[in-house]
């Protein structure tokens, strides 16, 4: 797979010189292609506003005040504020809520992938490197998953789990880690019969040694590109479940859960409270696969010449 | 360039988003649609409990006897009832010539079989008929005197027994002796104007007509959950009435040109239950609200004058107990939103705020889509109570597949919202939602002896100004010590189509026996 081949080219020799000459080149290819500079920009902000959405949101995002409630934008709040993106309908303000909905959109996104990204490498390694019976019985396991629409496999979790921020990331984390396992699969199956994995068996290195420090390595970089597409989708899962009130507990602000507030509203043309969080989910997941996009051509050394 | 206006710019939306699912249309003349909030969970005439589900079996199964709008009595039926000297004895005198909806004659021994095989123990009905009728009634036994009288035998004498027993439902023997109880529960023969033409759960029932009082041939009852589509529906023209506007929603809907709502003073009590039962003061916080002095410090703690005027659009008088205000004491003024005297009080109490600023953390359980802007009710409330101290764990949950089986078993709380419908023709009516410690109806478990060793001197007394006295001396008791965290009476908001001629009532009864095409 080309791809893989490229990556094994790209770490092999990940330090030095050579990896600051690729950020170089990283920088100037990011420069030159402009949209995944927005969307690195974008995302930098939100992620300012996810880690210091504390210091920076004008309001306490809970802090209800009846007698203000469905203010419009720029209006004057409590304690000489101003409710910068307007009042829900508790009188809350919508850009102190954005903030710190920036926090659990980005940190569900983030450690979903990390909990399916964890789950779908090990089976991935375990089922290329050993095939036979293991190899089977991951990917029916895998194939039975991906039978079920996600959603609705996610509805039964959260059902019975319960909603709440963990279970939440447990449950987009586990809807993931078939991607993962197939492609780490289909790499390790190429890899294990390379002569650098030969030499290292020769060398009496152990299995794990085997798999975790010479095959692993090597297949991270296409998992990187996936990751990004990835975060982009559970990010939009999360907003979906909250949008039906599956998602986190009601005091905890997300964007999903902010849509889902405007419901009721909407009719009577409060528009500010679905569009603000609306647009920040279609920022973020565009970013994340501008960059995903930007990411998979700049691995990819058949057009590395090009770029 | 003229601007086109809000309202004109909601319907286009409204018609641009139904034209997708199927336009906006008009209904033929001989069929009414009926858009409710929360789902049916059961036809069976021993387990219906909620408003929304009886309102569509007040249409399948006839009763004896019905109350209008203001009390009066209206013979259904029957048409006449004679009741024995020491009260604990009715005897109905049936129409001649009524039948079941397979066919079959209706007799005394239908309406017999039928309110004795609610009473069952074996058959362990939860609904409002058992838990809430019966106990109250202290309901004995029903029999066939004739083929068209039939006597009802209480255990004592009661005021308000006959109108309870206008709430039972009158199904038919030989039907549901060959049904088991699953079968009952989906497959309903009755002796109403209506039959059951279909159910798909979640979804909608279809009720045919029978025989009068119905002005339309078939009354569809569609669950819409959500209420921006009640309200998208209604202005569409697909639905002719919703339950629950959002009053969010209202100016829209009046401006559509399609449909009005009416805003209706409701007689549903709403408030924040205490349960008191053991399980639940093990809990965190259960055993801080055993203590009527920290029940009573949460009252000031809720200013409900705000909640009314901004998340139900009205201006409201706060509750002083569970009985309507027409019928209240009228010496007991509304506790005031003071959140400093809760504070004091909760400090005498014994609960000053630790460290932390919590003075205790408790759990807070409430059902989803059922009331009025109930979520938001509800968060404006727990914000109300973290603001004096309290640290809430807020569970809201759907309502009627996992709040409703938790209220049957009398198990939501510690604290739970929850509203229960009253009425107007009797205080004590009101008051026997918790006329025995074990009522269906008494969530909380309060078993004050205060309470409840009065309610034998108040049923019995023939002195209707010794039994007013008795009344508000109960009433105190529950104002000053009571299990209910004192709200508001519901406003119930319809929207109604234009095509359709429709009042609504205050009881949240929806007749659409009543209903005509203007």
């Amino acid at each position: 797979m080309s791809v893989a081949q490229g990556d094994a080219a790209v770490m092999e020799n990940p330090r030095g010189s050579g990896f600051r000459s690729e950020l170089q080149r990283a920088g100037r290819v990011m420069v030159a292609a402009r949209w995944p500079v927005f969307a690195v920009v974008f995302l930098t902000i939100a992620a300012i506003a996810a880690v210091f959405g504390g210091w920076l949101a004008p309001f306490d995002p809970n802090r209800q005040n009846l007698v203000l409630r469905l203010a419009d934008p720029m209006t004057a709040g409590p304690d000489g504020g101003v409710f910068l993106l307007g009042s829900d309908a508790l009188g809350r303000d919508v850009f102190s809520r954005l903030l710190y909905g920036a926090r659990v959109s980005l940190t569900v996104g983030f450690a979903a992938i990390a909990v399916g990204g964890t789950i779908g490498i090990i089976a991935g390694l375990l089922s290329g490197y050993f095939g036979g019976w293991i190899d089977d019985v991951i990917m029916r396991l895998g194939d039975i998953q991906l039978a079920f629409p996600f959603i609705l496999l996610a509805i039964m979790f959260l059902v019975v789990l319960g909603s709440g921020v963990w279970n939440l990331i447990l449950v987009l984390g586990i809807g993931q880690w078939v991607t993962y396992a197939r492609i780490v699969r289909a790499d390790t199956l190429s890899l294990r019969e390379k002569e650098f994995v030969e030499a290292a068996r020769a060398m009496g290195d152990s299995t794990p040694s085997i798999i975790f420090r010479t095959i692993l390595p090597n297949i991270l970089a296409p998992l990187t590109v996936i990751a990004s597409f990835n975060v982009a989708s559970v990010i939009l899962s999360e907003a979906a479940l909250s949008f039906l009130g599956l998602g986190v507990p009601p005091e905890v602000p997300t964007w999903g859960s902010m849509l889902a507030e405007s419901r009721d509203t909407l009719v009577a043309n409060k528009w500010w409270l679905a569009v603000f969080p609306g647009v920040a989910i279609m920022l973020t997941v565009l970013s994340f696969n501008i960059l995903g996009d930007w990411l998979r051509d700049f691995l990819d050394p058949r057009l590395r010449e090009r770029t | 360039m003229k601007r086109c206006t809000s309202p004109f710019r909601t319907i286009v939306a409204v018609c641009l988003g139904a034209a997708l699912l199927g336009g906006c249309t008009q209904q033929s003349d001989d069929t009414i649609v009926v858009g409710l909030s929360a789902d049916i969970t059961t036809f069976e005439p021993g387990m219906i409990s909620s408003r929304d589900n009886a309102n569509i079996a007040r249409h399948i199964f006839g009763s004896l006897f019905t109350l209008g709008p203001d009390g009066e009595h209206i013979p259904e039926l029957a048409h006449t009832l004679e009741i024995s000297e020491d009260g604990t004895g009715y005897t109905y005198t049936l129409n001649e010539g009524l039948t079941c909806h397979d066919g079959e004659p209706l007799t005394a021994e239908d309406v017999a079989y039928a309110f004795n095989r609610i009473a069952d123990p074996a058959n362990r009905f939860t609904g409002n008929s058992p838990g809430f009728v019966y106990t109250s009634i202290g309901f004995q036994s029903a029999e066939a005197l004739d083929e068209l009288r039939v006597r009802i035998n209480i255990a004592q004498k009661n005021p308000i027994a006959f109108g309870l027993i206008t709430e039972l439902y009158v199904h038919c023997k030989d039907a549901y002796e060959q049904m088991s109880l699953d079968e009952a529960a989906a497959n309903p023969i009755g002796s109403g104007a209506y039959r059951l033409a279909s159910w798909t759960r979640g979804s909608e029932v279809v009720l045919e007509k029978v025989r009068e009082p119905a002005n339309f041939e078939r009354i569809v009852w569609r669950i819409i959950p959500e209420a921006s589509t009640r309200t998208a529906e209604l202005i569409a023209g697909n639905v002719d009435i919703i339950a629950n506007v959002v009053p969010e929603q209202v100016e829209a809907i009046n401006s559509s040109g399609r449909a009005e709502v009416q805003i209706v003073s409701g007689t549903r009590r709403m408030y924040v239950g205490f349960n008191l039962s053991e399980e639940h003061a093990a809990m965190p916080g259960g055993d801080a609200i055993q203590d009527p002095a920290v029940r009573r410090a949460l009252q000031y703690a809720v200013d409900v004058p705000t909640i009314c005027r901004q998340l139900l659009s009205v201006e409201c008088e706060r509750a002083t107990g569970l009985v309507n205000l027409e019928n209240a004491n009228p010496n007991l003024a509304p506790y005031p939103y003071d959140p400093q005297v809760a504070e004091r009080l909760l400090d005498e109490a014994g609960w000053p705020r630790g460290d932390d600023g919590t003075r205790f953390s408790i759990r807070m359980q409430a059902g989803q889509g059922r009331y009025v802007n109930d979520v938001n009710v509800v968060l404006a409330i727990v914000q109300y109570l973290e603001d004096v101290g309290l640290d809430i764990d807020l569970e809201l949950m759907e309502w009627a597949s996992v709040y409703t089986p938790l209220l049957r078993e009398r198990s939501t709380g510690p604290l739970f919202f929850l509203g229960t419908g009253g009425g107007l023709w009797s205080p004590i009516y009101d008051m026997t939602d918790i006329a025995q410690v074990g009522s269906g109806t008494n969530y909380t478990h309060w078993s004050d002896p205060r309470w409840f060793d009065r309610w034998s001197d108040m049923v019995n007394t023939d002195d209707m100004d010794e039994q007013r006295a008795i009344i508000d001396e109960m009433l105190e008791v529950f104002y000053e010590d009571g299990p209910w965290l004192h709200l508001y009476f519901q406003p119930d908001f319809y929207g109604v189509s234009n095509r359709i001629a429709w009042t609504a009532r205050r009881d949240e009864h929806v007749e659409i026996f009543e209903a005509s095409l203007r």
